[in-house]
């Protein structure tokens, strides 16, 4: 096993296979940053939504909530394959990668949006009432009184939720979009030693989420959050 | 804009993605408590155990929980067959899933250990407990109060992770859906009807733990 993956490594280790590779891993980069930038604007948008207060406002609450709830029990494969067959049943033009991007966003919203309510709750309801009788809007105390000491609350969990989509993105090669597990699977069907392809697959994976998940480990230590309320 | 909708043409096999539903459900069950286990000596491993124990179980949790389980499980049933070792499909699924679970809970379960405080196990010596009591009344009581959130959230996320296995020909939940749609062809309804059954079983398991930390550990739970 060993002198095949020796006698294999110089002609799988070549400039246009590491390229490949390299390029397929920034598609997964690309993929799980627009997926965590995009989720986060809409989860924030959706706790926004479950935090209206009045009976108007309820039918938007409900929905949010369904939403959220819905979309964290669905599988993220389940979910591809059904925007996959919505867009091509409804004939929309978009690409695999549009496809994948979508069913990412649907699904990284929904959990962005419980990270962002457990910051938000991190701060205590006075503080809201203070505000109000400060005659400061809703917007106004959000920017102004909760966001300053929620986002040590968010943050930390936001990368080992990058992490998270790092790794669930390997499930949109299932698609036929060259990430890197597809990336993998290709240089596999050519036929180099599966021991080969997907232990260096593995380590370029693990050379993705590795920094990150430790740049969020060390944020957690450092922004634990003062209580004070 | 022309598809129409035949959504008796998946209801039609609802028996049989709801067996698939069960295989989902068993395969998750099976990678919880063979993860749990791994976990249990990972993390006495790594509170308990010297240095070298330390750095070997840190190791496996930092390349397990930084890697997707989808290119592990690739790992074990394409690459593993170079060195002799051939595995089925349901099997390279599982044994992904318990390698996958047992990194998570070593972690989960060693913050469970850390939860414990030093004084409360000194104060059970004091008053004459053997290990074994000290384990029953002490450290477990402890452990299920401060876990029983975290693992049953882990639980679901697992049952989520099982929809993996269809990529490997297993006929659970999903892999059932793509054989129906790939014969008749109503992909949207089918995946739809799927997408509800995978949210009715995991509200059930979350109901089905929640009721069991409630009376069995007195624990708080919430279902959503």
């Amino acid at each position: 096993m060993l002198d095949r993956i020796i006698s294999e490594a110089p002609r799988f280790f070549t400039y246009y296979n590491m390229v490949f590779l390299l390029e397929a891993m920034g598609r997964t980069l690309l993929m799980a940053l627009i997926g965590v930038s995009l989720g986060f604007v809409l989860g924030f948008l959706l706790d926004f939504a479950r935090r209206t207060p009045g009976r108007a406002w309820l039918p938007l609450r409900v929905a949010a909530t369904l939403y959220v709830e819905t979309f964290r029990r669905i599988p993220f494969l389940v979910i591809l394959f059904i925007v996959l067959f919505a867009i091509q049943g409804f004939r929309f033009p978009v690409s695999l990668f549009g496809v994948a991007m979508i069913a990412i966003c649907v699904i990284s919203s929904a959990f962005c949006a419980e990270i962002i309510r457990a910051g938000f709750d991190s701060i205590h309801q006075t503080q809201w009432d203070t505000a109000a009788v400060m005659n400061f809007g809703r917007l106004q105390t959000l920017r102004h009184v909760v966001l300053p000491q929620a986002w040590r609350v968010i943050l930390p969990p936001a990368f080992a939720f990058m992490v998270m989509f790092i790794k669930d993105t390997a499930l949109a090669s299932q698609l036929g979009v060259v990430e890197l597990t597809f990336a993998g699977k290709v240089l596999s069907t050519r036929g180099f030693s599966a021991m080969l392809v997907f232990g260096t697959v593995l380590v370029l994976y693990f050379a993705l989420s590795y920094p990150l998940s430790r740049l969020g480990g060390w944020l957690e230590r450092r922004l634990a959050p003062s209580r004070g309320r | 804009m022309t598809y129409t909708f035949q959504w008796g043409e998946a209801l039609k096999h609802l028996p049989y993605l709801l067996e698939g539903a069960w295989l989902s459900l068993a395969l998750a069950f099976l990678g919880f408590w063979g993860g749990a286990l791994i976990g249990l000596f990972g993390a006495v491993g790594k509170v308990y155990g010297g240095r070298l124990v330390y750095r070997i179980v840190d190791i496996y949790v930092v390349f397990f929980t930084n890697t997707p389980a989808l290119v592990q499980i690739f790992f074990l049933f394409y690459a593993l067959p170079e060195v002799g070792i051939l595995l089925a499909p349901f099997t390279a699924v599982l044994i992904g899933l318990v390698l996958n679970s047992g990194a998570y809970l070593t972690e989960i379960q060693r913050a469970g250990f850390v939860s414990v405080r030093q004084t409360e196990i000194e104060a059970a010596e004091v008053l004459g407990m053997s290990l074994a009591q000290i384990v029953r009344y002490v450290i477990v009581p402890h452990i299920a109060k401060t876990l029983f959130a975290p693992l049953s959230s882990f639980y679901i996320w697992l049952v989520l992770g099982t929809s993996m296995a269809s990529i490997f020909g297993v006929e659970e939940l999903t892999g059932r859906a793509i054989n129906i749609s790939t014969t008749n062809f109503r992909t949207i309804e089918v995946f739809s009807v799927t997408a509800l059954i995978y949210i009715a079983i995991t509200i059930l398991a979350s109901a089905v733990l929640a009721l069991i930390g409630r009376y069995a550990f007195r624990v708080r739970a919430k279902i959503f």
